[in-house]
């Protein structure tokens, strides 16, 4: 069996109902509050019910917005859809990302080592470092301590060689070993 | 109409900054030249080494005045900090390079640091240095085959043109 239903439309108060029952008076409604004012009265008097009063600084409500898109932390930037494997393979393998090919290397004429072409061979300097901080050695020696630079040129003499016209007036530097192939 | 400051940009700008100012890279500098006169070839980044050539080449051209300048002592004696190379510069780098006029220094690049910065590492000397030679001299060989057909060769032709005359 069905319920009886419960219609409340015919329970509600209209408008037109309510001023039926009041009767003649006026209602007016101005915000939140009800006023009566009667039409046979000559001065109307306004009897207003309890209600806010109006404040001189009820601006609050004027100002009151929802927080604008660039407030608040639900508007930062976030990827919409995911990056397909298409295009992740074209950013990943861009020509700037790639390793670039060198094609100035060569082996070094002397010692076969690869170099670059426009850079010593870091094994012969590698050779002639080792050979001036031996010089360097000798010539610390000479000195016996810091900062005694001699006024004349200095040359490098190795095993059983003289000093030539040249190297009359200069420092000599005695190394005591046969003179390399690459030291001319 | 310009819609940028100047200061901003620096296309074109081909003066290098170093250290923490322009008196901190003089200061560098001058160290970096002092240990040059005094060990006459010295390793440095590329940089340091590129700019110290040109301090490096005024320097000899200054002391190419001679000692008793006054302001080519002043030069010498505010760029050398250890003063025992100031006779050293007017008396055994300035008669060496007397006859040239410039490029007094040699720059050649080396292999890249190989700390963790990977460096590019320039060897800066003055020519003529006592050491051994950074690009090794090529000497041709006499008894290679090429140079004793060659010289096979030139003697048949004087031989030739002697027989002529």
């Amino acid at each position: 069996k069905p319920l009886p239903t419960f219609q409340p439309s015919h329970l509600s108060l209209s408008l037109s109902t309510l001023t039926d029952l009041i009767g003649s008076a006026v209602i007016r409604w101005r915000g939140d509050m009800f006023s009566f004012v009667s039409p046979c009265a000559a001065p109307a008097l306004a009897v207003t019910g309890p209600g806010l009063l109006p404040q001189p600084d009820q601006e609050d409500g004027l100002e009151e917005q929802p927080p604008g898109l660039f407030d608040g932390f639900l508007w930062m930037a976030a990827p919409k859809k995911r990056r397909t494997i298409e295009v992740n393979r074209t950013r990943r393998r861009a020509d700037s990302k790639l390793l670039k090919v060198k094609n100035n290397i060569e082996p070094c004429p002397e010692c076969g080592h690869l170099k670059q072409k426009h850079i010593l061979c870091g094994f012969c300097y590698a050779k002639v470092c080792k050979e001036t901080s031996m010089i360097r050695q000798q010539i610390k020696a000479a000195e016996g301590g810091p900062l005694r630079a001699p006024t004349v040129e200095t040359v490098v003499l190795y095993e059983g060689e003289t000093p030539s016209e040249q190297d009359k007036d200069k420092r000599i530097v005695e190394r005591s070993r046969k003179r390399p192939a690459w030291f001319s | 109409m310009r819609l940028t400051l100047q200061a901003l940009i620096s296309h074109g700008r081909v003066a290098r900054k170093m250290g923490l100012g322009p008196e901190s890279r003089i200061n560098m500098l001058r160290n970096i030249l002092t240990g040059l006169v005094r060990h006459e070839r010295i390793e440095t980044t590329q940089a340091r080494a590129d700019e110290v050539r040109f301090y490096a080449e005024k320097l000899v051209d200054y002391a190419k005045k001679g000692d008793t300048d006054e302001k080519a002592m002043k030069m010498a004696n505010f760029w050398l900090t250890e003063k025992d190379l100031i006779p050293k510069l007017f008396k055994v780098l300035a008669p060496r390079f007397e006859n040239q006029s410039n490029g007094y220094t040699r720059m050649a690049r080396l292999p890249n640091r190989q700390n963790l910065d990977r460096a590019k590492m320039a060897v800066l000397e003055y020519k003529g240095n006592p050491f051994p030679p950074l690009y090794p001299v090529k000497k041709e060989n006499e008894l290679s085959l090429i140079n004793q057909l060659l010289k096979g060769y030139r003697e048949e032709r004087a031989q030739q043109l002697a027989d002529k005359a």
